[in-house]
C-alpha cells in the first residue's frame, strides 16, 4: 500500500510538463542513438549526460532524461537489426538473426511493429518488478555497514569481470585502471594530494565528464573509423505495417517469458541486455523445437530478445537504485551524473529522496508508452536517420561531447584529457578490454575506499572486520563463485567441444 | 601491439604508482588506514595482472588494420588539435576546423566536410549558447559573435 502511494507520488513528479517534454526527447533521441550501429546506450547516455548539467535541469529532470535515453537505446537497436543486419547497438545482435531475413522476405514493417510491442512488453514487467522487489531491496540494505558496502563493490566487480566473456584479466585491469583514476586527487581524510604531479587542474580529481566523454564517446569515434557502415543495404519498409492477432499469440508466451528472464538478468550486476537477448534467443528456440524456423525468418525470433533486452535495461535499475552499486556501464554512468548533484544513491535515497526515486521509476512507464508510440508509427523518421552520412554525424558527436566537458569547468586542460583519454581508450580497446569495468571502478573508486577505510577505523585496523557479519561472508563467497565458476564452465564446454571433434 | 606489450605497460604503471605512492602519509593522523593503503593496494593488483598477462598472453594479437593507420592517425590529430584550439579560435571556427578532417577520413570529400562543418559550427553554436545558455568560446570571432 505504501508502494503504491509512493508510486502515485512518483507519477506526479514524471506528469510535470517539463519532465514530460524531457521523457518524450530522451525517448526520441535514444531510439535515434540506439539505431546508429556503433553507438549504444552508454555513449547516448555519456554524450546527453553532461548536457543534463549544463543546462541546470534538476536532478530526478536529468536522471529521466538519460533513462529515457537509455530504454530508447534499447528500442532503437532492433530497427538497424532489421534493416540493415547490422546491430544498433550490442543488445540487438540477436534480433538481427531473424529480423533481418523477416525483411527480405518483405516482411520488414510487422519484424519492426512486433518488435516495437514485445520491447514494450518487456520494459513494462521489468518496470512493474522494479515497483515490486526495490522496496524490499532497499529496505534490506539499510542495514549494510561499511564492510559489507566494501564486499558488496567486489562482489559487483566479480560480476562485471566473470561475466565479461572471453578475457577476464583484461576486465579485472580495466576495473584496476578505473579505481586508479579515481584517486587522483585531493583525499579528503588526510588533505594530501595524490597523483596530481602538482597540476591545479587535477587537485580536486579527474571530472567524472571527462573520463566518460574520452573513454566512450572518442575512442567510439576513432573505432568508427575501422567499421565503416554505408546505408547501402537499408531494405524499404513496405508491404504490411502491423503485426496481426495470429503473430501476436504466436509470440505472446515467449515475449512473457523473456521478459521475466530479461528483469532477473538484468537485476544481477554484470551480465547486461547483451546476455539477456542471447540466453532468450536460445531458450526459445529450443522450445519452439522442429516447428521453429529460427534463423530464418522466424517472428519469435525477433520478440524474444527485443523483450529481453528492455526488460533487463529497466532491472539494471534496481542494483543501482537499492544499493548504489551499478551493474552496468550504463548504470554506472547515470550513478556519476547523480555525484554530479551530490547525490549518492542508495537504500537511503528511497526515504530520503522519493521524489527522485519515485518520479524516476514512474517516468519509466511514461517514457515506455511514449516509446511504442513513437517507434511504431514513425518508423519511417527513424529510416531516414539511418541514410544520415557520417560525415556529418562523427564531427557533430565529437562537437557535443566537446561542448558537455567545456560546460563543465570550461578549460583547455579538460578537453586535452578528454583527447588523452579517448586516445588511451581506443588503445586498450583494441587490445579487448572492455570498458565498462573501467567506469565502474572510476564511479565506485572513492565509495569503495571511504568504506574500506571506515570499517577498517572501526576495528582500528583489524582485517577481521570485512568477513565478520554473515551479509558480508556471503557475499564474498558470491564473488569468489563469480570469478571461479565461469571459466570453468568455459572449460568445461571446451572439452566438450574437442571431445566431440575427435 | 600483443598483450604482453600492455602487461608490461600495467607492470610499469603499477611501479610508478607505488613509487608515487610511497610517501603519502597524512600530517595528522585519525584513522588507521592513510591515504596510502588504497593506492599500494591498487598498484600491487595492477601489476599482478600485467604479469600474468606477460605470463599467459592471449591468442590475438592488435588487430589494427593497417590500411586504417593513416585516417586513424589524422582522427586523433584533428582531436587533439580541436581540443588546443577549441577556446583561442572560438567554438563555431574550431568545429568547422576539425569536421574537414573527421569527414574527410569518414568518406566525405572536402567540399561537403567543410560544408557541414561550418554549418554545424554556427548551428550548435547558436543553439547552446543562445538558446540553451551552455556558454561557449567565441575567439576569433567574437568581434561578431561577442563573447570571448
Amino acid at each position: 500500500m505504501e508502494t503504491l502511494h509512493f508510486l502515485l507520488g512518483g507519477f506526479a513528479v514524471a506528469l510535470s510538463p517539463a519532465n514530460l517534454m524531457v521523457a518524450a526527447t530522451g525517448a526520441f533521441i535514444g531510439t535515434i542513438v540506439g539505431m546508429l550501429p556503433g553507438l549504444g546506450p552508454i555513449n547516448g547516455v555519456a554524450i546527453l549526460m553532461p548536457l543534463a548539467f549544463a543546462l541546470k535541469l534538476p536532478p530526478e529532470t536529468a536522471l529521466i532524461l538519460l533513462a529515457a535515453v537509455y530504454m530508447g537505446c534499447e528500442y532503437g537497436g532492433r530497427i538497424s537489426s532489421i534493416l540493415l543486419n547490422v546491430p544498433g547497438d550490442a543488445g540487438a545482435i540477436m534480433t538481427a538473426l531473424d529480423g533481418h531475413p523477416m525483411a527480405k522476405k518483405g516482411l520488414a514493417g510487422v519484424a519492426l511493429s512486433i518488435s516495437a510491442w514485445s520491447s514494450f512488453v518487456g520494459s513494462l514487467i521489468a518496470t512493474i518488478g522494479i515497483v515490486l522487489f526495490a522496496p524490499l531491496l532497499a529496505r534490506w540494505a539499510l542495514a549494510f555497514g561499511p564492510a559489507e558496502y566494501f564486499a558488496l563493490m567486489c562482489f559487483a566487480f566479480a560480476c562485471i569481470t566473470g561475466l565479461m566473456g572471453d578475457a577476464p584479466v583484461k576486465a579485472a585491469l580495466a576495473a584496476m585502471i578505473g579505481l586508479s583514476l579515481s584517486t587522483v586527487g585531493l583525499d579528503s581524510n588526510s588533505g594530501v594530494y595524490r597523483f596530481t604531479g602538482g597540476n591545479v587542474h587535477l587537485s580536486d580529481g579527474i571530472q567524472f565528464i571527462v573520463v566518460v566523454i574520452g573513454v566512450f564517446s572518442v575512442s567510439e569515434i576513432l573505432l568508427m573509423l575501422e567499421q565503416h557502415h554505408s546505408s547501402s543495404g537499408l531494405i524499404q519498409v513496405s508491404g504490411r505495417k502491423l503485426f496481426n492477432l495470429k503473430e501476436l499469440a504466436l509470440t505472446w508466451p515467449g515475449t512473457l517469458r523473456s521478459a521475466v528472464v530479461g528483469f532477473v538478468v538484468g537485476v544481477l550486476p554484470g551480465a547486461g541486455a547483451t546476455i539477456a537477448s542471447a540466453m532468450t534467443y536460445s531458450m526459445e528456440k529450443r522450445m519452439a523445437g522442429p516447428d521453429g524456423h529460427f534463423g530464418d525468418g522466424d517472428i519469435r525470433g525477433v520478440t524474444a530478445p527485443e523483450a529481453a533486452n528492455n526488460a533487463s535495461a529497466a532491472g539494471s535499475f534496481v542494483p543501482m537504485l537499492t544499493l548504489g552499486v551499478p551493474g552496468s556501464g550504463t548504470t554506472a554512468v547515470m550513478v556519476g551524473a547523480l555525484s554530479l548533484y551530490n547525490i549518492t544513491p542508495g537504500p537511503a535515497l528511497f526515504t530520503q529522496n522519493p521524489a527522485l526515486v519515485w518520479g524516476l521509476i514512474a517516468s519509466l512507464f511514461i517514457a515506455n508508452v511514449m516509446l511504442l508510440v513513437i517507434n511504431i508509427p514513425m518508423v519511417g523518421v527513424f529510416t531516414k536517420v539511418l541514410r544520415l552520412p557520417n560525415w556529418t554525424l562523427v564531427p557533430g558527436i565529437l562537437a557535443v561531447s566537446a561542448v558537455g566537458v567545456y560546460s563543465v569547468h570550461a578549460t583547455t586542460f579538460d578537453l586535452m584529457l578528454m583527447s588523452g583519454l579517448g586516445v588511451a581508450g581506443y588503445l586498450l580497446r583494441k587490445q579487448g578490454m572492455p570498458m565498462a569495468p573501467l567506469i565502474l571502478g572510476f564511479v565506485l573508486g572513492d565509495l569503495m575506499e571511504q568504506n574500506l577505510r571506515r570499517a577498517l577505523s572501526i576495528t582500528n585496523g583489524e582485517l577481521g572486520i570485512l568477513v565478520e557479519s554473515p551479509i558480508s561472508i556471503g557475499l564474498w563467497i558470491g564473488a569468489a563463485a563469480m570469478v571461479i565458476v565461469p571459466p570453468l564452465m568455459r572449460l568445461r564446454a571446451h572439452r566438450k567441444v574437442a571431445a566431440a571433434a575427435a | 601491439m600483443s598483450d604482453r606489450i600492455l602487461g608490461a605497460a600495467c607492470l610499469l604503471a603499477g611501479a610508478g604508482m607505488a613509487w608515487a605512492a610511497h610517501d603519502y602519509a597524512a600530517p595528522i593522523s585519525y584513522e588507521p588506514v592513510g591515504p596510502r593503503a588504497f593506492p599500494l593496494l591498487l598498484a600491487a593488483l595492477m601489476a599482478l595482472a600485467g604479469g600474468w598477462l606477460i605470463a599467459r598472453p592471449g591468442p590475438q594479437g592488435f588487430g589494427l588494420g593497417r590500411e586504417h593507420y593513416r585516417s586513424i592517425g589524422l582522427a586523433m590529430a584533428a582531436v587533439f588539435a580541436y581540443a588546443a584550439l577549441f577556446e583561442t579560435l572560438g567554438f563555431p571556427l574550431a568545429t568547422a576546423v576539425m569536421a574537414l578532417p573527421i569527414g574527410m577520413a569518414f568518406g566525405g570529400s572536402w567540399k561537403q566536410s567543410l560544408a557541414a562543418g561550418v554549418a554545424m559550427g554556427l548551428a550548435l553554436y547558436l543553439m547552446f549558447d543562445k538558446l540553451l545558455d551552455v556558454v561557449l568560446p567565441t575567439g576569433l570571432l567574437s568581434f561578431v559573435l561577442g563573447g570571448r
